[in-house]
């Protein structure tokens, strides 16, 4: 009935993907600024935006895995970079160092890319249905080497420690999306491909966490037990997480390195992983809108510190001095995720929860 | 026409349109009128098949659901006659209101009220079948061959309709306008319960003047209207409110899942009619009030203000009659913004569009708060005997402390010398079922209904209720007074539940104060006062000097005869199974003042 948002006659209007009006004007309104945004900005800002945009999928991912289903995971980095060098073989030439099978499509590469991943994270979940807490977060840590060494070593596919290889190329049926001319700018052009690919990632993630296989997902991390108890087929569910997981963190590989330029394999390490457990954190695990804003706060951290930097001129922008702006970086990166768990263990969307109730309880308080 | 041709030409003419709504494990299931006569039908068919002849009594016992209705209508239907039981009713009522009507057929909601109905077997010889609706710790577990389930009875009953396909219509075709459609049982706070009979053409009476005439809900009600269905539908009100706007006027009927979730299930449902008894309105403002009090700073600065502005549009509505003034308009418009609007949403009253209360008297206050948060609230008066049909306050014509114009069509007059309001129309009632002697003393010769209640006129054109005739205390000094007005004084108070005035031929008026274990107990937590029990917290010193501060307040506003000089706390929450309340949650003074007698004695002695 009209006006009535509480009144739910069947279950499809009770789980529906934007259950609300206001979701549904907000959403609107969200993507409408987004496709503005690059009328609006610098293209320097833009490049940071769009890397922001490929980030929170790559959150999105992790958070699926970490914050609905619990699964502590320090191996996002050996996915991501199984998605960026998956990406890269299929888009690149064979060079005279590196292999490449010469398919530069998006539509393939990107797919390709999460494929492979998820491969991988199928592997893996075998380990994680039988191991909890401390000892699974050992074990994808342990992955996080593996992968470090035989992308080190494999030089014929990165192009070896110190080298790298070209990423993937940013084209669309033999369109340059990397190149400006009369559409727009290349900065311009990839963050409405980013956003755009933003946009379906999450859709696609919150359906899923509306699911029977998000309800299994939080289950489980709720009480693995009960939700054992109840029916949940635990290796079934631990094994979708991961593999999703793995999905997006493939395609976040495969998209992000395209906007840097660059692949060296020394990136995919502990650091790497445990930034985007920053994000998730930070963001508020175990929702996609969170994760989202933790992604975005991350990525645009450094450039906020280095305009930071000049109010505080004894911290130096050169990091051959003490003290220089990337360690503050570092500091600051610990700093906030252990102020954050104390402080505020929802995350940035904690906060916006907290808002929201102010105003939804008005005039009471509960 | 009755209840059931009504509910058929319903689902001829709007076949696919919502007659109700029932939540079923979240979600509100709905029930189209096509559906709904299927169901009646099927159930009548039923009827026919277990032997039921015009006449005879099918009683249910239900929280109200969806087969409350179908029951009601299907019985109708098969020319029998409904008998209604409270799910409070305790064994022993069970036992003599079903052997006092002869019920043959009982649909007993569960195995609480199956087990109920058992316990008093041997009493009820006529008895001859226990419908259960669910199921579950009955089937297939009690052996006992009076038993069978409501989804086996209705097979039944298509069965027989595929054999007899026309058999209802032909009992339907056959009923008269005296048949007795339903027995109601009044609560009866002084001896045990007497059933009055409704005929036919009593309901036909009611559903005119105070459905199709607006008597209860103007403008009429339609069926865009949506209400909401939880008082027991035994009761009259709620049967005129749920069963009778239904199947008259076709208004959407929502179950609230139980008493207890009233409040959530109005937030969801938000209906445009909404009737409640006085104990209901007095929660919700209780509720309220607690709620604002421990609220956030801004919030309560913001609700303090709005508040404020909500009691003087409050009073200027009591002066006009309900009628906006500009002022009132603007100030309400602006207070709507920040404050009105979200808390009428919060409490399900967003879209109110008629607001009654009734079945027992209610302080002005409450009724006051209501209009002035803009829910346009109207007390009506009525009394099963006379199907409910007497008075009620109209839109636009309010006057607080009033029941309000006597309906359309009646006549109604208060009698010179003893003060009681009478009423003669073609809704009063056939008589007590199986008691001629009570009959002839609720009525006078020449066909006017008693009603025991002690009245007056209001500006010769609306009706003040001072009390019932019977509870009106007249004190050792020989003055009259009034219990139940001073008894709502107190209740308006969200710290007072129940407040029991005491004073027949007594030297000054006492009272028996019991607390409202939520609002009390939130209050003394904010005051970190410890408390384990209800009778421990009525206990605290503090807790009586906050009473003491409420009665003083009540007593500057009475004259000193009616004063209340001492009160002493009710060592327990009243309830229906101990015999203190009636199934209505009516106080049994008589009880009381045996239960209490030593705290009544305390005060006296």
């Amino acid at each position: 009935m009209r006006g009535r948002p509480l009144l739910y006659t069947s279950y499809r209007a009770d789980m529906a993907l934007l259950n609300t009006p206001a979701k549904r004007v907000s959403l609107g309104l969200l993507v409408l600024l987004g496709l503005a945004l690059p009328f609006l900005l610098q293209d320097s800002t833009l490049n940071l935006l769009a890397m922001g945009c490929v980030a929170a999928i790559g959150a999105i991912g992790l958070g699926l895995v970490t914050g609905y289903a619990g699964q502590v995971s320090l191996g996002h980095a050996f996915f991501f970079g199984i998605g960026a060098y998956t990406s890269a073989l299929v888009s690149g030439e064979t060079g005279v160092r590196t292999m490449g099978l010469g398919v530069p499509n998006l539509l393939v590469w990107l797919p390709a890319a999460g494929l492979v991943a998820l491969l991988f994270g199928v592997l893996v979940a075998p380990l994680a249905t039988r191991l909890r807490g401390l000892y699974l977060a050992i074990v994808t840590l342990g992955l996080v080497f593996i992968g470090q060494h035989v992308f080190g070593e494999w030089g014929s596919l990165t192009g070896g420690t110190g080298v790298g290889r070209a990423p993937a190329r940013l084209e669309l049926f033999g369109y340059d999306v990397a190149a400006t001319d009369s559409m727009g700018t290349r900065e311009q052009k990839s963050f409405w491909l980013m956003f755009s690919l933003l946009i379906v990632f999450a859709l696609a993630a919150r359906n899923l966490a509306r699911s029977k296989v998000g309800r299994a997902f939080t289950a489980i991390r709720d009480r693995d037990i009960a939700a054992g108890v109840i029916g949940v087929n635990l290796s079934r569910y631990k094994t979708i997480a991961f593999a999703v997981s793995s999905f997006y963190a493939g395609c976040a590989g495969a998209l992000l390195y395209p906007l840097v330029g660059f692949i060296e394999p020394g990136t995919f390490s502990l650091l790497l992983s445990v930034q985007y457990i920053a994000m998730v954190l930070i963001g508020g695990a175990g929702t996609i809108s969170g994760a989202i804003a933790g992604a975005f706060f991350i990525t645009l951290l450094p450039s906020l510190t280095r305009g930071l930097q000049p109010l505080v001129p004894f911290i130096s922008t050169s990091p051959t001095e003490l003290p220089n702006i990337f360690q503050v970086e570092t500091i600051l990166y610990g700093v906030l995720v252990i102020g954050f768990l104390i402080f505020e263990p929802r995350g940035l969307f904690g906060i916006w929860i907290r808002v929201r109730t102010y105003w939804k309880t008005w005039p009471f308080s509960y | 026409m009755t209840l059931a041709a009504r509910v058929r030409d319903r689902a001829e003419r709007m076949p696919d349109r919502v007659a109700m709504r029932e939540k079923d494990f979240g979600i509100w299931q709905e029930v189209t009128w096509a559906q709904y006569w299927e169901h009646a039908q099927d159930f009548a068919h039923a009827l026919l098949a277990l032997g039921i002849q015009p006449g005879d009594r099918v009683a249910i016992q239900s929280e109200n659901r969806r087969e409350w209705l179908y029951t009601d209508v299907g019985t109708v239907a098969a020319r029998a006659t409904t008998v209604g039981l409270y799910p409070t009713n305790p064994p022993s009522e069970v036992g003599y209101l079903l052997s006092h009507s002869g019920a043959r057929v009982l649909v007993a909601e569960d195995q609480e009220q199956v087990d109920k109905a058992l316990a008093v077997l041997d009493r009820c010889p006529g008895l001859e079948w226990i419908v259960y609706i669910e199921p579950r710790g009955i089937r297939y577990r009690y052996d006992n061959e009076r038993l069978i389930w409501w989804d086996d009875l209705i097979e039944q009953g298509r069965k027989h309709r595929g054999d007899y396909p026309e058999a209802v219509a032909e009992r339907m075709a056959a009923a008269q306008a005296d048949d007795i459609m339903t027995l109601i049982y009044t609560s009866g706070t002084t001896g045990p319960p007497k059933g009055a009979m409704l005929s036919v053409s009593n309901v036909e009476f009611a559903i005119r003047t105070v459905v199709d005439g607006g008597g209860f809900a103007s403008p009429a009600p339609n069926p865009d209207d949506v209400m909401l269905s939880y008082l027991p539908l035994c009761h009259v009100a709620e049967r005129i409110f749920t069963t009778w706007f239904n199947a008259g006027a076709g208004t959407q009927v929502n179950f609230a899942e139980s008493i207890a979730t009233v409040q959530e299930n109005l937030r969801e449902i938000q209906p445009t009619i909404l009737f409640g008894v006085p104990r209901i309105w007095e929660k919700i403002l209780a509720g309220v009030q607690i709620k604002l009090a421990s609220a956030s700073w801004l919030k309560r600065v913001n609700t303090r203000l709005w508040l404020g502005v909500a009691e003087r549009v409050g009073a200027a509505l009591v002066r006009t009659g309900g009628n906006h003034t500009l002022g009132t308009r603007l100030a309400y418009a602006i207070g709507w913004v920040f404050f009105y609007r979200a808390l009428r949403e919060r409490i399900g009253m967003r879209r109110v569009r008629f607001a009654a209360s009734g079945a027992a008297p209610i302080a002005p206050e409450v009724l006051r708060f209501f209009m002035g948060i803009g829910v346009p609230m109207h007390e009506l008066y009525g009394m099963t005997e006379n199907s409910a049909v007497a008075t009620g306050n109209r839109p636009g014509r309010v006057k607080l402390g009033t029941v309000g114009e006597p309906q359309v069509g009646i006549e109604l007059r208060i009698d010179p010398d003893t003060g009681e309001i009478q009423t003669r129309h073609d809704g009063t009632f056939v008589g007590y079922f199986r008691d001629p002697p009570a009959t002839a003393a609720a009525m006078t010769s020449d066909g006017w209904l008693k009603t025991g209640d002690i009245g007056e006129w209001v500006d010769g054109t609306h009706v003040k209720i001072t009390d019932r005739a019977k509870d009106i205390i007249i004190t050792a000094g020989g003055k009259n007074i009034a219990p139940s007005e001073i008894e709502n004084a107190l209740k308006a108070s969200p710290f007072i539940k129940e407040a029991i005035v005491i004073g027949d031929r007594r030297p000054f008026v006492s009272a028996l104060v019991g607390i409202e274990l939520d609002t009390v107990g939130e209050w003394a937590q904010r005051r970190r006062i410890a408390y384990t029990t209800y009778r421990d917290l009525s206990e605290k010193p503090d807790v009586k000097a906050l009473v003491q501060s409420i009665v003083d307040k009540v007593n500057e506003r009475l004259a000193p005869v009616e004063q209340i000089k001492k009160f002493r706390m009710l060592p327990k929450e009243l309830d229906h199974e101990d015999g203190e309340l009636t199934a209505t949650q009516k106080v049994k003074r008589s009880a009381i003042a045996k239960l209490f007698a030593d705290q009544v004695e305390e005060m006296y002695g």
